[in-house]
């Protein structure tokens, strides 16, 4: 085992213990387990908030179990701690705090075994898609809770479509990298927006409406508050305190990784430098939320700990201000509340088009930014928001329009001078 | 994946990456035996020391399952942005980069667990 793997595998343990130690002190045992259990029940759609709907123990809870179910398929499979593992970890536990449950959760990574075992794939080659893919873990809880079906059989419906779902990503997954060519950090986010469009058209063939929920925790909190900023400043020491010498530097040399995927930093430059990105990155999360007067609730905090876990896999401050920047502009022309759920989510979850702006530059990062809010206010109905990573989604399809916008100006452009030179001669 | 499409995403991967200088010559091999193959891409450009190096360590990088099954997809499909010999990495069992007397050879080996690259006997003839 190297010593990043123990350095990771103890810090990511240490975080799901925490928050389990968390939610039992501040709700007590019984209640946050009372909690805990409702949330599994809960329909789980975007954007239900845990804190709201169960309460801050549970919520705690439930996102350290569900962390917790990656990090031990991770240990289990032998699989490297490393960026995209380190921001799989981080990203289901965000995700614990609004749509992702321990019941849910499963019968998809079990479809996409499956999938593995069908083409005679290693589970460990599907991991990411496996733990991401995480993502429809709705689709269980609506067909088990939400449209009607009662009982054991609602539960065995919901677990057997979770896994039947689980089962095609793969195929798309890889279909959909070749769409936007690893511009879109949550690959899995447009994968799913793209599969829940058939699921959800097949749910409201069958006679369902999907009614519009939000469940949206607004009251303070210090705890709630000081959760993430405290963890950042935890990630940004142990940095230091590993490499004391050359830990500020590579810091420095990740602001100038493009992003694009799969851009590994804690390969590519080094594990100190990483952790402090990701504590830097969840710091400036925070501040923002703050300028703006934002709630600390499920999705806010499970954001800032999937931009914090993506910090070791593609986001930096060079290549997320301008996305940002682009969000904030869109928001303020067409007078949409920054601190609202939508434009406050869509500012912290398009860091998913950084590569963009990494690569490009930063007019192009801008321009991304603002198209992303345009597309992710619509796009959650599209899939009946079954889709929790529907930044993901909305992500991916500006990224595609934008590859593909560029890829065309680069290739013509070219061509154009060839034939231009040619003809001169 | 089928073994002639691998071939063709690494090769169309390799050949971007040398392609990305402007060779004046560009000489691709490739030799198959039913354990593993030998991909020998030369090219006529001068590379620094620092690059061969950067070159070797993406070529030899440790392996990861993880990343080559998934995203290792995106091999041989870059059309924008520079080739990614990490990528390549991945899949290959073992590489060699080394000067020639106009530029460098690539030695690409890839093959299953039992595939052993100094044991591969390239015919004489």
């Amino acid at each position: 085992m190297t010593k990043q793997h123990l350095i990771l595998r103890n810090l990511l343990s240490s975080i799901i213990l925490l928050f389990i130690i968390i939610g039992i002190i501040h709700d007590g045992f019984s209640q946050a387990i009372t909690q805990f259990v409702s949330i599994q029940l809960s329909p789980a759609r975007l954007i239900s908030d845990f804190i709201s709907i169960a309460g801050i123990g549970g919520a705690l809870i439930n996102s350290a179990l569900v962390g917790l179910v990656g990090l031990v398929i991770i240990l289990k499979l032998d699989v490297k701690l490393s960026g995209p593992t380190f921001a799989a970890v981080f990203t289901l536990m965000g995700f614990g705090l609004f749509g992702k449950t321990v019941l849910n959760i499963i019968p998809i990574i079990l479809g996409v075994y499956l999938s593995g075992k069908f083409v005679g794939k290693e589970f460990k080659e599907y991991i990411i898609i496996a733990l991401f893919g995480t993502a429809l873990g709705p689709i269980v809880s609506l067909i088990a809770f939400e449209i009607g079906l009662t009982g054991v059989l609602g539960v065995i419906t919901g677990i057997s479509l979770g896994i039947i779902t689980g089962f095609f990503l793969p195929s798309l997954a890889v279909a959909m990298l070749h769409l936007h060519q690893g511009y879109n950090l949550y690959n899995m986010g447009l994968t799913c927006g793209f599969l829940g469009l058939f699921a959800a058209s097949f749910v409201k063939i069958s006679g369902h409406k999907f009614v519009g929920q939000m469940a949206w925790y607004s009251e303070k909190s210090t705890l709630l508050t000081l959760l993430i900023p405290v963890l950042s400043l935890f990630l940004i020491i142990l940095g230091i305190i590993i490499d004391k010498k050359d830990s500020i530097k590579s810091f420095f040399k990740i602001q100038k990784i493009p992003g694009r995927l799969p851009s590994d930093f804690m390969d590519i430059e080094s594990l100190a430098g990483t952790l402090i990105n990701s504590g830097v990155i969840g710091i400036v999360g925070t501040l923002y939320t703050i300028i703006i007067g934002g709630d600390f609730n499920g999705p806010v905090i499970g954001g800032l700990l999937t931009i914090i876990g993506f910090s070791a896999f593609g986001t930096n401050l060079k290549n997320s201000w301008p996305v940002v920047f682009g969000v904030i502009l869109c928001a303020l022309l067409f007078k949409l509340d920054l601190n609202s759920p939508g434009p406050i989510l869509a500012a912290i979850f398009v860091t998913t088009l950084g590569p963009l702006a990494g690569e490009f530059g930063w007019k192009v990062g801008i321009l991304a930014g603002f198209t992303h809010l345009v597309m992710v206010m619509e796009t959650g109905g599209w899939h009946g928001a079954i889709n929790l990573y529907n930044n993901g989604f909305a992500g991916g399809l500006t990224a595609t329009i934008f590859v593909a916008v560029i890829q065309w100006y680069k290739t013509n452009k070219t061509e154009f001078k060839d034939t231009f030179r040619s003809k001169m001669k | 994946m089928r073994r002639k499409d691998i071939i063709l995403n690494l090769l169309s991967e390799i050949s971007s990456y040398i392609l990305e200088e402007d060779p004046q010559r560009m000489v691709i091999s490739l030799h198959q035996e039913e354990s593993g193959l030998h991909l020998c891409v030369l090219d006529s450009n001068h590379h620094s020391d620092e690059e061969i190096e950067k070159m070797e360590k993406a070529l030899n990088s440790q392996k990861r399952p993880e990343l080559a099954g998934y995203y290792g997809a995106m091999t041989g499909h870059d059309l924008l942005g520079s080739s990614r010999l990490d990528l390549l990495g991945w899949q290959v069992k073992h590489a060699d980069v080394s000067r020639t007397d106009s530029g460098i050879k690539i030695d690409l080996w890839l093959g299953g667990e039992e595939f052993e690259s100094h044991r591969f006997s390239i015919p004489k003839e």
